[in-house]
């Protein structure tokens, strides 16, 4: 069946992204799910147990989560691909997924004959997909509910696998379990109020039948939380607000935010979840929230049987810019530095910097040489008025806004993106008011003028020594749009890193060197991170990304496709 | 014992600008000094100064407990004297240890101005933070003897005291902003079901920052200086010394009222200023750590 008589796809282009003040809601769209099967036929009924998910890393034929494995390391052990031929990828094939709207998601991949791959884009739509063939078996849109308030677009960055079940996140904070073999919904369960203007857009991920998820709403003053969930029947089995109340001034913590909005790492041996916290509410106007905002625009350790808080670490304590910790943190076992081995959760976050964290204390073992400049950095408390502006870089959207970034096992070295472009704001005092912006002050991008120190470049990729926190190489990256660089990258073991540029361009760096040493190009930006898996039927390996323009700031023109590529083996 | 200075950056240009501020002539050589202002400065003209003072005061008859008040001023006071020993110790063995206990005082007065409404009282009855009402403020503290003896009693210096009060009438622009700021339309209050009272922001602010120095210090050892370490120190005595002549107020009027009451608006006033500006500050020293401020690394 063609897409143009897919009824989920034609759901999905008739809910409508509309701009509204401060943010963006959904117009239109169906009242109801809809489910499209094409040839469920074709999808193998193998369940996908625990085992297969806390191997899946080592699992060359298989991506079984947003991460790659629960470290999040985006790493791919399928090794065809290596430094030295990489020159002969090719396009196997492109996908239009249909839907024209956000592309920030990392498809999934079961193994199989065929495997199965599982895709997400905004808003809320999911398909399954025969990746041989590049035909989609089913697909689904989910029916956001009229009203939904988005800060910054209408997107689903990816689903979870587990059992006979897929998953997804939704945009009115909610979580939806669908029968993988046919599409068809088999629970739905609410989160948190999306009238209070919460939301839901990454993947969740699943660990021994419990789905965790996380919170989302930071500029409408929420109050986050992480939650845990039955996979298989939806129910809640906790849910812990980030903000303990011992941190916090009197009523200031009830619309303080610092929500969860990127996937959790999970550490199966200590039975422990990470995530990055973002912004406290209002986002600039802190003389209403005194004190530190713990654990605010930083990293919190949890029990993931209990959701008891473990240790939080803040990388901009106070945050009056927007320094949300968004990206996923990385796990990183055995790492051998001066004083021995250790585990560290390393967290690229807003602030320009890389954090390498103990995982047991949250102590900081060392932050990295700065990735994007700084420049006017943390100086505009007191308070600025409209007329004593200061262009600042990092601006609000980093440093790494959510691109997640990946760990590479030949080189050792963590890739993260950051954004370099001066930013400026001015406060004002703001009401809170349920289910409406909650900022306290106007964020101008660009900055109404560019600091001479500043160096033109908007983006830069970086790979990072986290045993000292050197910088090893710097690839600065401009855009002739000013469009942001808005994907997260892809580790080989072979010494490869993959990511896609605003200016369309997919790259595979030598991640020892930083050469760049293939190159693909597109004519839209690129907003997602890729994956890659081998298929020993086909004995290729293939590596896809999500192709088009998203994000909350210039992102640039939309596209609406999946691109496979692959090289024999 | 080695004591504290929270000012140790002083300039004469800060003097002579809280000079200007209370109507000092500062022309020849004569150093601007906390006497020589004591003995220039005319009082408050101000008539509702009295009236504010008067207000609080009937505000919290019979709700304050004194034995509380006594004990958690002297602990205040103890506190102040220990913070010598408190930055000599250095970046705290593990998080909650050294700097929780110099705010732990602090922690049972808040619970206690919260319990009896003390700090919607502050909100109902004291104005926003104009000029006017802080170069009032700044002309009272320098004449109220008792306050003045009160901050020499716990170790402030005299220049220590005259760089308390120019963080007063010094930054009265910035105080202005904390509460809200200049967009502030016409006749808008602080919702306080959602905005807690600003005196209550600026108490519970300082108290949170000192809290968190511990946890601050300890997981980002490898970035902070002695300086910084020496910077924590004197924000904290700031904050604390605020802190302590507020609470030297309220406790007079809880006893002896000895205080007049434009002395009590005075001292709540400024109390309440020197924890919004040293928080300010201690944020920037201390926790905003610049790779130009950081310690060199160790490992590259």
């Amino acid at each position: 069946m063609a897409l143009r008589n897919d009824r989920a796809v034609q759901a999905a282009r008739d809910i409508e992204l509309v701009e509204i003040e401060d943010g963006y809601t959904l117009v239109g769209g169906p009242e109801d799910s809809v489910t499209e099967q094409h040839d469920t036929d074709r999808i193998p009924e193998v369940d996908v147990d625990q085992e297969m998910l806390s191997n899946t890393g080592e699992d060359p034929e298989s991506w079984l989560m947003y991460g790659g494995n629960y470290e999040q390391h985006r790493v791919t052990p399928a090794d065809v691909i290596t430094p030295d031929n990489v020159s002969d990828l090719e396009l196997e094939y492109e996908l239009s997924v249909g839907t024209g709207s956000s592309m920030e998601g990392t498809p999934v991949v079961i193994p199989g004959d065929p495997p199965v791959m599982y895709q997400t884009n905004g808003p809320n739509h999911m398909k399954a997909i025969d990746p041989r063939e590049g035909e989609v078996l089913w697909s689904y849109t989910y029916a956001p509910p009229v009203g939904v308030e988005l800060c910054c677009d209408d997107n689903n960055r990816g689903a979870a696998v587990y059992g006979d079940k897929v998953y997804m996140t939704t945009l009115d904070s909610g979580v939806v379990a669908l029968d993988r073999y046919t599409g068809e919904e088999v629970w739905y369960t609410s989160t948190a109020n999306h009238e209070e203007g919460y939301s839901a857009t990454w993947a969740p991920v699943i660990h021994d039948g419990t789905l965790y998820t996380g919170s989302a709403g930071g500029e409408y003053g929420v109050l986050g939380f992480v939650a845990a969930l039955d996979a298989e029947s939806g129910d809640i089995l906790w849910q812990t607000d980030t903000l303990p109340e011992d941190e916090w001034i009197g009523a200031s913590r009830e619309h303080g935010c610092g929500t969860t909005w990127m996937t959790p790492t999970i550490d199966e041996e200590r039975g422990v979840l990470y995530t990055a916290v973002a912004n406290p509410g209002p986002d600039f106007d802190g003389t209403v929230r005194p004190g530190p905002n713990f654990p605010t625009c930083g990293t919190i350790a949890m029990d993931m049987e209990s959701g008891e808080h473990l240790w939080g670490f803040q990388s901009s304590p106070h945050d009056v810019w927007d320094y949300d910790a968004v990206a996923p943190r990385v796990l990183l076992r055995d790492v051998e530095t001066d004083d021995g081995t250790m585990n560290m959760v390393v967290g690229s976050d807003k602030t320009g910097w890389v954090y390498m964290m103990d995982a047991e204390s949250g102590r900081l073992h060392e932050r990295s040489e700065e990735i994007c400049q700084h420049i006017n950095m943390w100086e505009m408390i007191p308070h600025i008025s409209e007329d004593e502006r200061i262009p600042f870089v990092p601006g609000a959207p980093g440093g790494n806004d959510w691109q997640p970034p990946s760990y590479n096992p030949a080189t050792g070295y963590v890739y993260v993106i950051h954004q370099n472009y001066p930013q400026d704001l001015v406060w004002r005092y703001e009401e809170y008011d349920q289910g409406n912006p909650y900022w306290g002050g106007d964020l101008d991008d660009p900055a109404s003028e560019f600091p001479d120190e500043w160096n033109g470049s908007i983006t830069a990729f970086a790979a990072v020594d986290p045993a000292t926190g050197e910088r090893v190489w710097r690839d600065w990256i401009e855009s002739e749009d000013d469009h942001y660089m808005w994907g997260g990258s892809m580790s080989t073991v072979t010494g490869l890193v993959f990511n896609g540029t605003q200016n369309g361009t997919f790259v595979a760096y030598d991640g020892e060197s930083g050469e760049r040493r293939w190159e693909h190009e597109f004519d839209v930006p690129i907003s997602a991170s890729p994956m890659s898996w081998y298929d020993p039927g086909e004995e290729k390996q293939y590596v896809a990304v999500q192709v088009g323009g998203s994000g909350w700031l210039r992102q640039g023109p939309r596209g609406s496709t999946l691109a496979v590529f692959s090289i024999d083996a | 014992m080695h004591q504290i200075s929270t000012q140790p950056n002083a300039t004469a240009a800060d003097r002579r600008s809280l000079a200007a501020t209370l109507g000092v002539d500062t022309a020849g050589d004569e150093a601007v000094t906390w006497d020589r202002l004591a003995g220039t400065v005319e009082p408050v003209a101000d008539s509702t100064f009295a009236s504010r003072g008067e207000a609080i005061r009937a505000d919290l008859a019979g709700k304050l407990d004194v034995e509380l008040l006594e004990r958690e001023r002297r602990a205040l006071w103890t506190e102040l004297e220990r913070l010598a020993d408190v930055r000599a110790a250095g970046v705290p063995d593990e998080p909650g240890e050294l700097y929780d206990e110099v705010a732990a005082p602090g922690w049972r007065l808040y619970d206690h101005f919260l319990e009896i409404g003390f700090f919607e009282s502050l909100d109902e009855n004291l104005p926003r933070f104009t000029a006017d009402h802080i170069e009032a403020t700044a002309r009272e503290l320098i004449l109220a003897a008792p306050l003045s003896s009160a901050l020499d009693d716990v170790g402030f210096e005299e220049p220590e005291k005259l760089a308390l009060l120019s963080t007063v009438a010094n930054n009265t622009e910035r105080l202005a902003r904390w509460v809200p700021s200049n967009q502030i339309p016409d006749g808008v209050e602080f919702d306080t079901t959602n905005v807690p009272p600003l005196h209550q922001r600026a108490m519970g602010g300082a108290l949170l920052w000192i809290d968190g120095l511990d946890r601050h210090l300890w997981q980002n050892e490898v970035l902070v200086t002695d300086d910084i370490l020496d910077d924590a120190a004197r924000h904290v005595k700031a904050m604390l010394g605020g802190l302590f002549v507020s609470t030297t107020a309220i406790h007079d009027l809880a006893t002896d009222e000895t205080f007049t009451d434009e002395q009590l608006t005075a001292a709540l006033t400024a109390g309440t200023a020197v924890q919004i500006v040293s928080q300010e500050e201690l944020l920037h020293d201390v926790f905003y750590i610049t790779d130009d401020m950081r310690a060199p690394s160790e490992l590259r």
